[in-house]
C-alpha cells in the first residue's frame, strides 16, 4: 500500500519533471526523446557480459584496431621510462625558443657561416633542456602517482553472483558495481537500484560542478522492481544503446533494452564518475563509460592558460629584439658586402679565403651575424623568469601570515606564473557569503512579544553549558539568555512557547540521525540556525514524514500533521505550515520577512510598534531579522481553504499563480509572536582590509546571489559603502545613461564626470539589470575563457590536453603575434561598435567612477559576465575570490582568481590560482607578495636587457673594425657562460628577494601599489631606457677601450685582438656588476654571496678555460691560453677597466640622484591636495539621490532557491519507516 | 584535530622574506661623498698619467712614401725576390731615456677579418703534429701534396720587412744600435703556444713541408744565428700571430739592449733606420711606419688615457658641486613644506623616493 504510494509519486515526477528538478541546469528537455537520434546511438553495452561488449572495435591507425570501450585506467601523466626521453625533447623542440637556438646551432656547424665555437651555443642549450626536462619529469612522477593512486582505489565488482572487491582500473563497462554511503562514483555508471524508496539515490556533485547541495538520481522502476538481489543482477542482461561519450555534463540520451521492452534513459538515471554517494545505503549501477570515455575526464581539458601582462609584453620585446637583430644583421651583411669588393679589388691577403662571389658572400655573413648576435635575444630570460615565478610563489606558500590557523590552510599559489599580475590588480570582483562573511550565522537575538532577549553579557554567563538539561542540545549555540530559558523552562508563557513551535515547525530542514544525534540539512544556513536554536531551547524538531512533524517539547513528544506547506519565495518573502496540533487544534505558523508580516498582521496588535523598534535596533548591529507570526484557524474555514486547495493543485494552468493567491489569503491577520536577529558575521578583517585595497586605488565590486538589502547591509558592515555615498540604484543609472550618454555623441560624457566629480558613488543593480544589459557580452562566448586555445579545447577535450602541453610549448613568440593581431581587431571593432555595446561602455564608464558596486541576485554566469564587461571595456587587470562553486566561473575568467578554502567546498580551490584561508589575506597578497613580485620580474626584466645589451652591443661595434666579416669579439667560452654562470645569480637574486620597501610599509602604504596598476615599473619607455643605457654602457667600453689601446706600447699593449677582447669582457661584467650592486635596494648575505660567486664564477671558469692544460688538449677550443692573466698583469689595462667602470657607472647614478630629488616634492603636493578635497566633500551635496530609510537593511534572507517543500510534500524524498 | 597547525610553513627568516638586511638607501650626503671621491681619484690619477707621459718620447717615421721606389717595385709581384733596401736618417733632438722599443706600424691593414684570423693551425704551431693543416685554408697544401708550414693566411701574411736602426757617432762612423729580437712575445706564447716540433735539428723537423707563398726562406731560417728565436719560436713570427684588434696596429719589433753607448737609453743625435723593403702596402692603400718610444710605468704613452682620467675626473666634480648646489636649492625650499606636513607624510615621501 505504501510502496504504491510512493511509486505513484515517481510515476508523477515522470509526467512533470520541471516541477520535479532541483538541479537546475538541467532544464534543457532532456526528457524529449529524441526519436530521430535513435539510430545515432552507437554506444551498445551489454550488462554483466564482457565479451559482447569487447566485441566492439575501434579503428585506430589503418588495421590497427583496438577495443572501443576504454577500460577505467587513467593515466594522465605524460611519459613513462622509455617514452620520456624521446617525447621531452621532442616537445621541448616544439618551443620557438629552442627551435632558434636549434637553427642557430645547425646554422653554427656550416663552415661558410659559423661565427661561434661550437660550445658558445650548445653549452647554453644543454642546459636549459637539462632543467626543463628535469621540470617535466619531476611534474610527471606525481602525476604518476596520483594515478595510480586513483586507479588503485577499491570498488565492488559483481562477479559471479557476489560482489568482490576490486580496483578501479579493472572495472570494464557492462560491469555492476555496488556503491555505498560516501563512495565516490568510479566510472559513469546507470542506476540500477537502491536501497532508498523509489531507487531514490542522492549525491554530492561538489567535485563536479561545486554545488554542494544534494541532488537525487533516480533508477528505472522495472530496475528497481526487478534487481532485487546479487543473483538477479548477476542474470541481468539489459542492453543500454546510448550516445557516444562526450562533454556535457548535464545531458545524456540513451535506452535500455531489456526483455524486448524499450525504457528512454536520460541524465537522471546517470550516476557520473567523481560524484559522491549520500544518505543512500547502497546503490548498484552498470558502467556505461569508463576511464577517458567518462564525462569528468572528457571536461578535463578545459585548463586555460592565464597569463599576465608583463609575461605577454616581454614576448612581444623579444620578437621586437629579434626582428632588430634580423634588421642589424642585413644592414651589416650588406656592408660587408661593399666591404668586400674593396678587399677583393685591393687587400690581396685578404680575400683569398672568400671565395665565393660578393653576393654569396654576404648571404653566409648576414646568417653569420644572425648567429654571432644571437646572445641578444634573451632566451636566457625565460628560463629565470620561470625560477623567478616560481620562487614567488614559494614565498607565498611559505608567508606564515597568510596562514590560517583554525582550518590548517596556509595560503597556496596554484598557478605560478602570476605573480606580478598580483602587483597590477586594478577591480577585485568579491563574493560575499564565505568570503566577506563567514557564512556561519548564529542566532544573537530576538525579540519575543515586545521584549528583547540580546545574549547576557560576558561575565554572567556561567562558564557550563545552561542547555545541558535538554538531551538534544547540540552544545554550540553561543547565545546564553538566562531569562529567556527560565521562562521557556516554566512553559507559561503562551507567546514564548509559540514563538519556539515557530521556529521548529515551520521550516523544510530534513533531519537525519546519525549515532543518535540529530543532524539537520537545511536548504539556507539561517534556517539552519533558527531550527538548532529551537532545539537548544527545547523545542526540537525530530522527524518529519509526509505530512506529519514530530517535535519533542521540552521532553513531550508532539505529533504536530502538516496539512499544507507554503513554501518561501522570493516573491512571497515568507513561509507558513498549516498544522493540526495534537491538541486537534489548526495553526497557521508563519514567518517571513518584517515587510510582508508586518502587513499582514491582525489589526489593534499592541506588540506591533516595540517589535518595530527592536527590528530596527537588529538592523543597526546589521542582524538578518526575520518575523515570527501564527493565527489558529478554525475548522469550517480551513475546510473551505483547504478544498480550494486541493482544487488549485491539479489546475493546469497558472497553477503556480493560483496556489500563490490561496497562500496569501490564508496568511491574514496574524498574530505576531516576535522577531528573530541572526547575526551573518564578517571574517576577521573584512573591514580593513577593503579600506587598505580601497586606498591602494582597487576598485571592490561585491558581486552576491543573495538579495539587495543582503548585500547592502554587508557592505555597510565591511565599510564598501559608507553613509555619506550616494548610492545608485537601477533607475538612477538608467537615467545617468540616457541623460549623460548620447550614443551619437560620445562627448557628453562630461556631465557624467561633472555629476560623479563632487561626490562619491556606488551602484547597486540586480542580475535583472545586468540581464538587460549585458547583451553584446552574451552573445561572445569567447568572452568568458581568456585565450581561444582554451575555448578550443573547451569543446574537445582531447585535444585540449595536447593544446596545454603545446600551449606551454608553442611559441610564446607566435602567441604574441596572435594577441597583436586580435587587438587590432578588437580596435577594428570599436568603431563599429553596436548600440548594446555602446550602452555597455556607457555603463562601464559610470561604474569605474563609482567607489563601490554591488551585485545582488546575480547567477555565476552573471558573475562570470561582470568581469568579463570590465575587462572589455577596461584593460585592467581583474581579481576574483570567491569561496563557492557559484564563483568558479568568475574566478576562472578574472585575470587572477582566488579561492577561499571555506565551508562551500572546495571546488573555488581547485579552479583559483591562489589559495587563501582568508579574504583579510587579499591585503598581504597582493600589497606585499603582488607589489614584490611586479617589482622584482620589472626590475629584472630591464636589469637583463640592459646587461644583455650592454655585454652583446661591442659585437656590433667591433664589426665596423673588422670589415663587417662577423668576427667574435669575445672569447667564446665568455659568451658561452656569460648567461649561465657570470650574470644570472644577480639576477635570480634580484627577482627571488629584492624589497624596495618592507612588508610592513607596504601595508601601511597602500599608495604604493599604485605603481603596478600603472604599469609603471615596465612598460616600452622603461624598454627603452633599458636599452639606451645598455647601449651607452656598451659605446663608452668600446671606445674607451679602443682609443686607448692605441697608445698602449711596450709589453703592455692589448691592440692584439685577444686582449681587447679580455678588456672589454672585463669591463662590461664588472660595469653590469656595479650596476646590479646599484639597483639591489635590499642587501642580504645571499646577495653578497651571489654578486660574490658570480664573479669568482669568472674568475675560476676563466681561469679553467685559459690553461695550459686545457690548451694542449685541444688548442683550437681554448685559444684563449692565459690571455686574462697577461692582460690584468700590467698597470695600464687595470687603469682603463676602472676608468670604464666609473664612466659608466657615475652618469647614472648622478641621473638618479638628480630623479629623486626632482621628484621628491611631487607626493606631498599630492597630499596636500588630497586632504582637503575629503574635507569639504564629507557633507552629502545631492540628498535626492540619497539611498532609502536606513532601517529596513535588513530582511529575512533565504538562499534564493526554493526549499525542498514540494518534494516533502509528495512525499518522494522520505522513508515511511519513520 | 590531530594535526593542528601542522601545516603552518617554518617560520626561518628565509622563507619569511625576513633576512637580516642592509637597505642600500644613497642620500644626499652619501652620494656626494662618492662623487667627490672618485672625481679626486681620477683628477690625481690623470694628473700623474699625465705627468708620466710628459717624460715619454715617441718617434714615428711613416716610410711608406719615402721608399717610393722600392714600392714600385714591390707593386709588381713578379719582383718578389728581388731585394730592395732604403736608408731613412733622422735625428734625436732629445735623448730617449730607459728602455726603447722599435716598432712597425700598419695602417689599413685588416689583421682581423673572421676568415683570416680562423686560417691558422695552432695545432701545428704548437709543435705536436706540423701536418695539421686542416684549419688553414686556403693556405694548407701547396700543390695539394706538400702541407705548408707554417700554414693559414696569417702567416702567409707576415710582415718581412726588416729594419735595422744605426746611430751615426760621427759623420763618418755609423754603428749598429744593439737591438734584442726576443723577450717580445708574452711568456706563454714562447712557451706554450709556440713549440718546435722535436727533432735534433730543425731542417729534418720541418721534412716533407713547404714554406707559405709568400715567403722567401722556409720557417726554418728565420733565425740563422740564434736557434733559440728559429722556427715557430720565432719572436718576429710570434708576434705576427698574435692577431691586432684594429686594421691600425703597431706590432712590436725590436727593443734596445741597453749597452755599450745606450746603457741610458738612445742618445740625442743622428741615426737611420736602414730597411730592407719587402712588405707591399701600397696595393692596399695601406701606410707602414716605424715607431721607436720609451714607456711610462703603466705601458704606452698614456697620454689619453691621463687625458680621459682627468676629464672624468674634472666632470665629476663639477658634477659633485652642481648635485650639492640643487641638493641645498631644493632644501632650503622645501623646509616650509616638511614643517607643514606631518610626520607621516614624511615619512611617505622618503620611502617612495627610496624604491
Amino acid at each position: 500500500m505504501e510502496d504504491t504510494g510512493v511509486r505513484g509519486a515517481a510515476q508523477r515526477r515522470r509526467k512533470a519533471p520541471h516541477e520535479l528538478r532541483p538541479e537546475g541546469p538541467t532544464s534543457m528537455d532532456t526528457l524529449t526523446y529524441p526519436e530521430d537520434l535513435k539510430d545515432a546511438f552507437t554506444w551498445d553495452i551489454k550488462a554483466n557480459s564482457r565479451a559482447y561488449n569487447w566485441q566492439f572495435k575501434a579503428k585506430v591507425f589503418l588495421c590497427w584496431h583496438r577495443p572501443k570501450y576504454k577500460t577505467n585506467v587513467i593515466h594522465t601523466a605524460k611519459y613513462n621510462f622509455f617514452s620520456f626521453l624521446p617525447r621531452n625533447l621532442y616537445e621541448q623542440f616544439h618551443s620557438v625558443s629552442n627551435l632558434y637556438f636549434l637553427l642557430i646551432i645547425i646554422l653554427q656547424s656550416i663552415p661558410e657561416i659559423s661565427t661561434l665555437p661550437w660550445f658558445t651555443l650548445f653549452a647554453p642549450l644543454v642546459c636549459l633542456i637539462v632543467i626543463h626536462a628535469t621540470r617535466d619529469l619531476v611534474d610527471d612522477i606525481s602525476r604518476h602517482r596520483s594515478d595510480r593512486a586513483i586507479n588503485n582505489r577499491p570498488c565492488q565488482v559483481l562477479v559471479e553472483n557476489s560482489f568482490i572487491w576490486q580496483k578501479w582500473k579493472n572495472l570494464c563497462v557492462g560491469d555492476v558495481v555496488r556503491l555505498s554511503k560516501d563512495n565516490i562514483v568510479p566510472a559513469d555508471l546507470l542506476l540500477l537500484a537502491s536501497t532508498e524508496p523509489s531507487s531514490l539515490c542522492y549525491v554530492e556533485t561538489a567535485d563536479i560542478d561545486g554545488e554542494t547541495n544534494l541532488k537525487f538520481r533516480q533508477a528505472l522502476m522495472v530496475t528497481h522492481h526487478e534487481l532485487t538481489n546479487p543473483r538477479k543482477m548477476a542474470s541481468f542482461r539489459g542492453r543500454v544503446m546510448c550516445e557516444e561519450p562526450n562533454s556535457r555534463m548535464h545531458q545524456f540520451v540513451g535506452h535500455l533494452e531489456w526483455n524486448g521492452n524499450m525504457y528512454p534513459l536520460d541524465i537522471g538515471n546517470i550516476l557520473l564518475r567523481g560524484c559522491k554517494i549520500r544518505n543512500t545505503d547502497a546503490c548498484y549501477g552498470m558502467v556505461i563509460y569508463a576511464g577517458f570515455d567518462t564525462k569528468i575526464m572528457k571536461n578535463c581539458g578545459k585548463i586555460h592558460l592565464k597569463r599576465t601582462k608583463l609575461d605577454l609584453l616581454m614576448n612581444k620585446l623579444v620578437v621586437l629584439i629579434l626582428l632588430s637583430l634580423v634588421v642589424v644583421s642585413i644592414v651589416l651583411a650588406v656592408s660587408f658586402g661593399f666591404q668586400m669588393r674593396e678587399f677583393r679589388d685591393k687587400h690581396y691577403y685578404l680575400w683569398i679565403p672568400y671565395r665565393g662571389g660578393v653576393a654569396m658572400e654576404s648571404f653566409f655573413i648576414f646568417w653569420g651575424f644572425l648567429t654571432l648576435l644571437s646572445g641578444m635575444v634573451p632566451i636566457a630570460m625565460f628560463i629565470i623568469a620561470e625560477f623567478i615565478y616560481v620562487g614567488n610563489s614559494k614565498f607565498i606558500n611559505w608567508d606564515e601570515e597568510m596562514y590560517y590557523a583554525p582550518q590548517d590552510v596556509p595560503a597556496k599559489a596554484r598557478s605560478t606564473n602570476l605573480n606580478d599580475q598580483l602587483g597590477q590588480v586594478e577591480y577585485i570582483f568579491s563574493d560575499k557569503t564565505g568570503t566577506l562573511t563567514q557564512n556561519i550565522l548564529t542566532f544573537k537575538k530576538c525579540c519575543i512579544d515586545g521584549y528583547i532577549y540580546g545574549p547576557d553579557s560576558e561575565s554572567r554567563t556561567s562558564k557550563e553549558n545552561p542547555y545541558l538539561w535538554n538531551q538534544f542540545a547540540d552544545g554550540k549555540l553561543r547565545f546564553h539568555n538566562k531569562k529567556l530559558l527560565d521562562i521557556v523552562r516554566a512553559k507559561r508563557d503562551k507567546v514564548v512557547q509559540e514563538f519556539w513551535r515557530v521556529l521548529a515547525i515551520c521550516h523544510t530542514v530534513m533531519v537525519q540521525r546519525k549515532d543518535n544525534l540529530l543532524v539537520y540539512q537545511a536548504a539556507s544556513p539561517d534556517e539552519e540556525a533558527l531550527v538548532t536554536a529551537a532545539r537548544n531551547f527545547g523545542y526540537v524538531f525530530l522527524s518529519r514524514t509526509q505530512d506529519t512533524i514530530t517535535l519533542m517539547e521540552l521532553g513531550e513528544e508532539r505529533v504536530y500533521q502538516v496539512l499544507a506547506m507554503m513554501d518561501f519565495n522570493s516573491s512571497r518573502k515568507r513561509m507558513s505550515v498549516l498544522v493540526r496540533n495534537p491538541e486537534g487544534t489548526i495553526c497557521l505558523y508563519t514567518k517571513g520577512a518584517d515587510t510582508v508580516i508586518l502587513e499582514r498582521l491582525h489589526k489593534k496588535h499592541v506588540t506591533k510598534l516595540t517589535t518595530e523598534e527592536a527590528l530596527a535596533a537588529f538592523a543597526k548591529e546589521s542582524l538578518r531579522t526575520l518575523c515570527l507570526a501564527y493565527k489558529e484557524v478554525d475548522e469550517a474555514m480551513y475546510e473551505r481553504w483547504h478544498q480550494q486547495h486541493e482544487e488549485a493543485g491539479v489546475l493546469l494552468q497558472n497553477r503556480v499563480q493560483a496556489l500563490q493567491e490561496l497562500y496569501n489569503e490564508m496568511e491574514q491577520s496574524l498574530n505576531l509572536l516576535g522577531a528573530t536577529g541572526i547575526e551573518d558575521r564578517l571574517q576577521d578583517g573584512v573591514p580593513v582590509t577593503i579600506e587598505c585595497l580601497k586606498k591602494a586605488n582597487i576598485k571592490i565590486w561585491v558581486l552576491t546571489g543573495d538579495k539587495q538589502e543582503t548585500a547592502v547591509n554587508i557592505s555597510f558592515a565591511c565599510q564598501l559603502l559608507s553613509e555619506n555615498m550616494v548610492i545608485l540604484e537601477e533607475k538612477k543609472i538608467l537615467h545617468i545613461l540616457e541623460t549623460c550618454w548620447d550614443p551619437k555623441n560620445l562627448l557628453t560624457n562630461k556631465g557624467l564626470r561633472n555629476l560623479t566629480q563632487h561626490s562619491k558613488f556606488a551602484m547597486v543593480v540586480d542580475g535583472d539589470f545586468l540581464d538587460k544589459l549585458l547583451l553584446s557580452l552574451r552573445k561572445e562566448p569567447r568572452a568568458l575563457i581568456q585565450n581561444m586555445e582554451a575555448d578550443e579545447s573547451w569543446q574537445e577535450p582531447y585535444k585540449g590536453v595536447r593544446d596545454f602541453l603545446q600551449g606551454r610549448s608553442i611559441s610564446r613568440l607566435w602567441r604574441s603575434f596572435s594577441a597583436q593581431l586580435t587587438q587590432t581587431k578588437s580596435k577594428a571593432l570599436k568603431t563599429r561598435e553596436s548600440p548594446e555595446m555602446q550602452r555597455e561602455r556607457a555603463f562601464m564608464e559610470l561604474a569605474s567612477r563609482c567607489q563601490a558596486v554591488i551585485c545582488c541576485r546575480v547567477t555565476p554566469k552573471q558573475k562570470a559576465l561582470v568581469v568579463a564587461l570590465v575587462k572589455k571595456y577596461q584593460q585592467v587587470v581583474t581579481l576574483a575570490i570567491g569561496d563557492g562553486a557559484n564563483d568558479v566561473n568568475m574566478i576562472k575568467t578574472a585575470d587572477i582568481g582566488v579561492g577561499l578554502a571555506g565551508q562551500e567546498g572546495t571546488q573555488a580551490v581547485q579552479n583559483s590560482d591562489f589559495a587563501l584561508g582568508q579574504f583579510c589575506f587579499l591585503q598581504r597578497l597582493l600589497l606585499v607578495h603582488g607589489r614584490w613580485s611586479y617589482m622584482r620580474v620589472c626590475k629584472f626584466l630591464r636589469y637583463f636587457i640592459y646587461k644583455t645589451l650592454a655585454i652583446m652591443m661591442p659585437q656590433i661595434w667591433f664589426a665596423f673594425y673588422n670589415g663587417f666579416s662577423a668576427q667574435t669579439l669575445y672569447e667564446g667560452w665568455f659568451l658561452a657562460l656569460f648567461n649561465l654562470l657570470y650574470s644570472t645569480l644577480p639576477v635570480l637574486y634580484i627577482g627571488l628577494f629584492e624589497q624596495d620597501v618592507s612588508a610592513s610599509q607596504s601595508l601601511q602604504m597602500p599608495e604604493l601599489y599604485v605603481a603596478g596598476q600603472k604599469d609603471e615599473l615596465f612598460n616600452y619607455w622603461v624598454f627603452l631606457q633599458a636599452i639606451t643605457h645598455g647601449t651607452a654602457t656598451s659605446l663608452v667600453n668600446f671606445l674607451m677601450t679602443l682609443w686607448t689601446s692605441r697608445d698602449t706600447a711596450g709589453p703592455c699593449s692589448y691592440s692584439d685582438h685577444q686582449s681587447f677582447a679580455v678588456v672589454m669582457a672585463l669591463s662590461g661584467l664588472l660595469c653590469i656588476t656595479m650596476e646590479v650592486i646599484l639597483i639591489i635596494k635590499y642587501w642580504t648575505m645571499l646577495g653578497v654571496v651571489a654578486v660574490f660567486l658570480n664573479l669568482s664564477f669568472y674568475g675560476v671558469m676563466t681561469y679553467i678555460t685559459q690553461s695550459s692544460w686545457l690548451y694542449r688538449i685541444s688548442p683550437k677550443t681554448f685559444p684563449f691560453l692565459y690571455a686574462d692573466r697577461n692582460v690584468l698583469s700590467c698597470p695600464s689595462t687595470v687603469l682603463v677597466i676602472l676608468l670604464n667602470m666609473s664612466l659608466n657607472t657615475l652618469p647614472v647614478l648622478a641621473l638618479r640622484v638628480i630623479r629623486q630629488t626632482l621628484k621628491k616634492p611631487l607626493p606631498k603636493e599630492e597630499a596636500k591636495e588630497k586632504a582637503p578635497d575629503e574635507e569639504i566633500f564629507t557633507v552629502e551635496p545631492m540628498p535626492s539621490l540619497h539611498r532609502g530609510l536606513r532601517h529596513r537593511r535588513s530582511s529575512y534572507d533565504f538562499s534564493h532557491c526554493e526549499g525542498y517543500a514540494n518534494l516533502i510534500s509528495q512525499g518522494t524524498i522520505l522513508k515511511r519507516s519513520l | 584535530m590531530e594535526c593542528h597547525l601542522c601545516r603552518l610553513p617554518d617560520n626561518t627568516a628565509l622563507k619569511q622574506q625576513k633576512l637580516p638586511t642592509h637597505r642600500l638607501h644613497f642620500s644626499a650626503k652619501k652620494i656626494l661623498f662618492i662623487f667627490f671621491a672618485t672625481g679626486i681619484f681620477c683628477l690625481c690619477m690623470g694628473i700623474i698619467l699625465l705627468l708620466s707621459a710628459k717624460s715619454t718620447q715617441e718617434i714615428e717615421i711613416n716610410y711608406t712614401k719615402i721608399c717610393a721606389n722600392c714600392a714600385k717595385v714591390r707593386e709588381n709581384a713578379f719582383n718578389f725576390d728581388k731585394e730592395c733596401t732604403c736608408s731613412i736618417p733622422f735625428s734625436l733632438t732629445k735623448k730617449m731615456k730607459g728602455n726603447v722599443y722599435m716598432y712597425y706600424k700598419l695602417y689599413g691593414f685588416y689583421q682581423n677579418l673572421y676568415r683570416y684570423v680562423r686560417s691558422r693551425s695552432n695545432r701545428q704551431l704548437v709543435g705536436k703534429d706540423v701536418k695539421a693543416v686542416n684549419s688553414c685554408a686556403p693556405f694548407k697544401m701547396f700543390h695539394n701534396e706538400t702541407p705548408i708550414v707554417p700554414c693559414g693566411a696569417i702567416a702567409n701574411s707576415i710582415f718581412n720587412d726588416t729594419i735595422i736602426l744605426s746611430y751615426n757617432v760621427n759623420s763618418s762612423l755609423q754603428i749598429p744600435v744593439p737591438m734584442l729580437k726576443t723577450g717580445l712575445t708574452w711568456w706563454t706564447d714562447a712557451y706554450v703556444k709556440f713549440q718546435n716540433p722535436k727533432a735534433d735539428n730543425l731542417a729534418n723537423a720541418f721534412e716533407g713541408t713547404t714554406k707559405p707563398p709568400y715567403w722567401q726562406k722556409p720557417i726554418y731560417e728565420l733565425d740563422k744565428e740564434d736557434p733559440g728565436n728559429n722556427g715557430f719560436l720565432n719572436d718576429d713570427f710570434i708576434v705576427w700571430m698574435r692577431t691586432a684588434a684594429f686594421p691600425t696596429f703597431k706590432k712590436l719589433y725590436r727593443h734596445l739592449n741597453r749597452t755599450q753607448h745606450f746603457t741610458a737609453g738612445l742618445p740625442a743625435g743622428n741615426y737611420s733606420f736602414n730597411i730592407t723593403y719587402n712588405f707591399p702596402v701600397t696595393r692596399f692603400y695601406g701606410k707602414k711606419s716605424v715607431v721607436l718610444c720609451t714607456t711610462t710605468w703603466s705601458g704606452g704613452s698614456s697620454l689619453y688615457i691621463g687625458l680621459a682620467y682627468t676629464v672624468t675626473g674634472a666632470i665629476t666634480w663639477l658634477a659633485a658641486f652642481s648635485m650639492m648646489a640643487i641638493h641645498m636649492g631644493l632644501k632650503n625650499k622645501k623646509m616650509p613644506i616638511i614643517h607643514q606636513s606631518n610626520e607621516a607624510l614624511k615619512e611617505k615621501a622618503e620611502n617612495r623616493n627610496g624604491q
